[in-house]
């Protein structure tokens, strides 16, 4: 650790804080301010429009849908990425840090190009078995995974790394198979790896605006998310809701990442 | 005979870990792995395990060919130089690992893991995680977890490598005197020659692939095979045109015994109850000589005075072909 002179320490502090308190603090507080302008007001309206209820089911269940298979592709990308050595391993993953660099917008449109059912690549075929995936639950699930795909993988990888394969080693030799090492040993030293990547996931998955704009095709009470209802509200003049539906938006990142913190042991014991 | 490699090798690419490996490791002993880093010692150990494929050859353990077997299978107890323990059990749960795997009852598990705790002398600390054990206590609760599926091999890959000298020396004696209580076929890997001759029933010397010499302790440093071998296994010095250990050399202050060469003394250094010497012949070769303190006093040897050296009876003598060539 460097150590600052006191006076020196205090304006470092004063700096971060006032940075982070101009960028995330302060919008925040307005926001929340404005949702309780008229106390309960906004929220009762909001509550009362059936298509804003419905927005907030759909949102958190697309969600749970991309965080539990984006759980399991991540792991097993991950334990693909540190265990084994196959050609195409550097492309592999370079791609699936692609979606961090790709605006939202850009892959929402890459899934229309290959699902739709008039003219993409699967779209009709898949469409002929009935299975409708753009303006519908599967693509909007589809592009959250996209969008979310990193998250899980990137914090795996590295505690992967670190423990090694020693440990998986030892389990084999004590007449584990892989199924038993992956469950009493793998799994439970990246666990708080994956709650962590879980908690992302989750946390982008249900914000998530663009792409989910263009594959779902914003349908209002069938295919509209709860981001999309707080962009409709508001250009519809309802500001009010728009905060209201905000708000819960941010209430429910806020109770994840407060109950993974509580969860977490301290360091030490790791 | 226990385990028998027959024809093994391995390659890591271009690099040859062993070439054609054969050697039968015997029932109940304790056999050393020794060489230098990178000459495939640790590669034949992990062959045994199953924790590597061997290229081509063949793995036999207790008569059942284990070539294509997966290590689960081969009821091997192993222990790595870093411990590998389960870093989120307790010492009592990694002990019981295999136990559990094996679907054992309760019971039967309890009174196991009890009784190995004690043997590796871990009992109270059967509820600690591995995180509050030291290094030395980590590789003892180690051992206990690999001893405990009674395993027909157990293989320890550098097993005091990471520790320090006195933990090292303790876990040494202690592992010897472990084999004497539990006489379990046991195969460990070392690079230190001290650590093999002090401990093992019986040494192989393996090097550059290939295995140089296979032996008792006594017979390996007594009579080794070739040149690699003598100079692995202890102090190595050049009379003449053969090598030997400084201490199998005679001083005398005449030349009174056949075959002497004489020398002038050029350096002597005292350590404690031996004195080292380096004396310089004629042909300009430098012999390192190692004696008594008695005998160097009876001798009146001091730095300057002439010498005759001579290979004393019964001395392990190699021919040294690498210097005649190149010198």
């Amino acid at each position: 650790m460097v150590s600052l002179p006191l006076p020196a320490r205090w304006a470092v502090r004063l700096v971060v804080l006032a940075y982070v308190f101009l960028l995330v603090g302060w919008p925040m507080i307005t926001l929340v301010q404005n949702a309780f302008a008229d106390g309960l007001e906004s929220f009762r309206a909001a509550f009362s429009d059936p298509d804003v209820t419905h927005s907030l089911i759909v949102t958190i269940e697309i969600s749970l849908w991309a965080v539990a298979i984006n759980t399991v592709f991540g792991v097993g990308m991950g334990l693909l990425l540190v265990r084994y050595e196959f050609p195409g391993k550097r492309a592999l993953s370079a791609l699936i840090d692609l979606p961090m660099s790709v605006s939202p917008v850009v892959i929402g449109l890459a899934l229309l190009l290959v699902y739709n059912g008039r003219n993409g690549w699967f779209g009709p075929s898949l469409e002929s078995h009935g299975i409708v995936v753009i303006f519908n639950s599967p693509g909007m699930i589809m592009a959250t995974c996209f969008v979310a795909l990193p998250l899980v993988v990137r914090e795996v990888v590295p505690v992967l790394e670190e423990i090694g394969d020693d440990q998986e080693q030892a389990a084999r030799s004590l007449g584990a198979g892989a199924v038993q090492v992956l469950r009493r040993v793998t799994l439970p030293a990246i666990k708080w790896a994956v709650v962590y990547g879980v908690v992302l996931t989750l946390a982008r998955s249900l914000g998530e605006f663009g792409a989910l704009k263009i594959v779902s095709g914003n349908l209002t009470g069938q295919t509209q998310t709860a981001p999309l209802v707080v962009e409709q509200k508001y250009n519809n003049f309802a500001q009010g809701e728009a905060y209201a539906v905000s708000f819960i938006l941010v209430l429910i990142s806020v109770l994840c990442i407060l109950v993974v913190s509580l969860l977490r042991p301290k360091e030490s014991a790791s | 005979m226990s385990i028998e490699i027959k024809n093994v090798n391995k390659r890591f690419g271009d690099f040859v870990a062993l070439e054609d490996v054969n050697v039968s490791l015997p029932t109940g002993q304790l056999t050393a792995l020794l060489g230098p880093s990178g000459g495939g010692k640790s590669t034949l150990l992990r062959i045994i395990a199953g924790l590597e494929r061997a290229d081509a050859g063949t793995v036999n353990i207790e008569g059942v060919d284990a070539t294509r077997m997966s290590p689960q299978k081969r009821n091997v107890g192993f222990v790595f130089q870093h411990y590998a323990v389960f870093k989120h059990m307790t010492v009592a749960k990694n002990v019981a690992f295999g136990l559990e795997i094996r679907r054992k009852p309760k019971d039967e598990v309890r009174a196991r893991v009890d009784e190995l705790l004690r043997l590796v002398h871990l009992s109270q600390f059967a509820d600690r995680l591995p995180s509050q054990l030291s290094g030395g206590q980590r590789q003892r609760m180690a051992l206990a977890r690999a001893l405990a599926v009674q395993p027909k091999v157990l293989l320890l890959d550098e097993p005091f490598g990471a520790l320090d000298a006195k933990v090292r020396k303790e876990l040494r004696d202690w592992l010897r005197r472990l084999h004497d209580e539990v006489p379990v076929t046991t195969v460990f890997v070392t690079h230190d020659q001290e650590e093999a001759m002090e401990v093992a029933d019986e040494i192989v010397v393996i090097n550059d692939g290939r295995i140089e010499q296979v032996g008792t302790p006594d017979s390996l440093y007594d009579a080794p095979a070739n040149d690699f071998v003598m100079g692995f296994l202890g102090e190595v010095t050049q009379l003449g045109e053969v090598r030997l250990r400084p201490h199998d050399i005679e001083i005398t202050r005449s030349p009174d015994l056949a075959g002497g060469t004489s020398a002038d003394i050029l350096r002597l250094t005292r350590v404690g109850f031996e004195v080292r010497l380096v004396a310089g012949t004629e042909e300009g070769q430098e012999v390192s000589v190692v004696t008594t303190r008695s005998h160097a006093r009876a001798l009146a040897l001091e730095e300057g005075e002439r010498i005759w050296l001579t290979p004393s009876s019964g001395a392990a003598i190699v021919p040294a072909m690498k210097s005649l060539l190149v010198g």
